[in-house]
């Protein structure tokens, strides 16, 4: 592995935005969730929350306890040997979310794609996928990477309500509704698995780096 | 007790936000003016992350259950209590029966009301605020109706002074219009005409304004790389879109998003920009990480203040 040019800039009064890279890939997406990991275990002092996204790791800290020049570089440092000693963080967990693929857009999927039903859903369940980042809404996962022959653009006009569970495609990533909230995706089907629940802890099924596989629901 | 006697258009529980759960996606909501709240609470003698109140759009009328201090902060009203003039930014007692009303919002967007020892509602991720676009939080997750009684946390025991009014120099100037703003972290991706017109122009606050953001109008901000790979934003965050029209993201904001982000509002003023209504002017001044993260400091040693003396902890 390449050692990685990192960079810290502010995000506002309580926040450091640590830069990677400039080119998405999935090799750096992955770097960054397994320093995002072990500076969750560090349980560095100030710290409130970490967010790790393509390019960036972000972390948010209580700016009345510290400073901004504080947090950065102690960050770009921890950030510098977790890298350096090549951790992948803690194994990966795998999940399997049982789907009926009884979804509104099924039928339009297969017609865009010129596949059958069956053949959508096949490709489906075929992958393992990895969850990239989460956000949008809570316990939104985006997954990747679907096969390429489910590509479709997003929607060009969201639905005003997508229900929670719905399972759903966009672009070469997939994803599960956490909750009923506007959306823009294609949905091709439903799960029972609660996604996202803030009285759990954690609330959210999914972290990222974990895998992901869908099945057919009998 | 409280019940809510003739529910506003929009009323809910807020407090400072979840500040843990973002790497679940959660939004750090909140109050939107996290100042004025922090300040009613210090006016009865709470903690600055009591549960309070947000109240907007409209009037409507609150009956206290029971012998309480409360305060009123944030947007300007004409208030009363049971007939009473009920002053802003001043610890007032309420009796049994007493209704606060709320005729009308006179200047600003949100009003906070603290009540003495906060209000109860179940702490969840931290935070008892009110998420609205994920029906969780606050009351059932949802905006208090007419009817709807809530519960009180137990009373403080410093009881704070009645009448005690806090002095307008503690306050933000929300009359002013001017938020500072740091560089974001897209800032260098812009090309040179976007600083200038960013910081020389007055924008309005659009009629797409809500919990999540602002939508600013005026002069457009050239924006050549269309969207970029998704990172963390914060409230705060004053992002570019496609059409060049800047949005401030807000409390609701989601957590990451991919447009290029030029600025952050301070902290220390994102109250005063919360407070504009659509169709207020703001116009933006840069400031440093350093100054910024001073300012916030002051207004937190303001806070602290505002608490002591209205518990009479010290003399001004």
């Amino acid at each position: 592995m390449t050692s990685l040019k990192l960079r810290a800039r502010p995000l506002g009064d309580a926040a450091v935005t640590i830069t990677f890279g400039s080119e998405k890939s999935t090799e750096l997406l992955r770097r960054i969730q397994a320093i995002a990991l072990s500076l969750e275990a560090k349980r560095i002092p100030n710290v409130n929350d970490i967010v790790p996204a393509y390019l960036t790791l972000t972390v948010f800290y209580d700016a009345l306890d510290t400073s901004y020049h504080v947090m950065a570089e102690q960050l770009l440092d921890a950030c510098q040997r977790s890298d350096e000693r090549e951790s992948s963080g803690a194994p990966s967990r795998e999940h399997v979310i049982p789907v009926r693929y009884d979804g509104i857009d099924l039928e339009s999927v297969a017609a865009t794609t010129a596949l059958s039903v069956t053949d959508v859903i096949a490709r489906h369940t075929a992958r393992t996928y990895t969850v990239d980042l989460l956000g949008f809404v809570p316990g939104f996962a985006y997954l990747s990477e679907i096969d390429e022959a489910l590509h479709v653009p997003r929607r060009p006009q969201p639905r005003p309500r997508v229900a929670a569970g719905s399972v759903a495609i966009a672009g070469a990533q997939t994803a599960v509704y956490p909750l009923d909230t506007p959306g823009g995706w294609h949905i091709i089907g439903t799960t029972g698995m609660v996604m996202f629940d803030p009285a759990r802890d954690p609330p959210a099924l999914l972290a990222p780096g974990d895998k992901v596989r869908f099945e057919e629901a009998g | 007790m409280i019940t809510i006697a003739k529910a506003p258009p929009y009323l809910t529980v807020q407090d400072t936000g979840r500040k843990h759960s973002r790497a679940a996606g959660v939004p750090q909501g909140g109050a939107m003016d996290f100042f004025a709240l922090a300040a009613a609470n210090a006016l009865v003698g709470n903690s600055p992350d009591a549960a309070g109140l947000e109240w907007s759009l409209g009037g409507g009328s609150i009956r206290f259950d029971r012998d309480t201090a409360l305060a009123i902060s944030g947007a300007t009203v004409s208030a009363t209590l049971s007939g009473r003039d009920a002053a802003p930014c001043t610890t007032i007692y309420a009796r049994p029966g007493d209704v606060l009303s709320i005729e009308t919002i006179i200047n600003g967007r949100f009003l906070y009301l603290a009540v003495s020892g906060g209000i109860d509602v179940p702490v969840l991720l931290d935070s008892r605020s009110t998420y609205l676009p994920g029906h969780f939080g606050g009351y059932e997750g949802r905006t208090l109706k007419t009817g709807d009684s809530i519960l009180l946390r137990p009373e403080q025991r410093q009881r704070p002074v009645e009448g005690f009014h806090c002095a307008a120099d503690l306050m933000p100037r929300y009359d002013s219009g001017i938020v500072h703003i740091i560089r974001g972290t897209h800032e260098d991706l812009f090309d040179g005409s976007a600083w200038p017109i960013l910081t020389n122009s007055a924008y309005r606050v659009s009629t797409a304004s809500d919990r999540t953001g602002y939508k600013l109008e005026g002069p457009p901000i050239r924006n050549t790389m269309g969207t970029l790979p998704s990172e963390a934003g914060c409230p705060g965050t004053i992002q570019v879109p496609a059409d060049g029209l800047p949005i401030a993201l807000m409390a609701d904001a989601p957590t990451i998003g991919g447009y290029a982000k030029i600025a952050v509002v301070s902290e220390a003023d994102l109250p005063i920009l919360a407070q504009r209504r659509p169709g207020d002017e703001v116009r933006f001044e840069l400031t440093t990480i350093e100054q910024s993260q001073r300012m916030l400091k002051r207004r937190a040693a303001d806070l602290h203040t505002i608490g002591q003396l209205a518990t009479r902890a010290v003399r001004r």
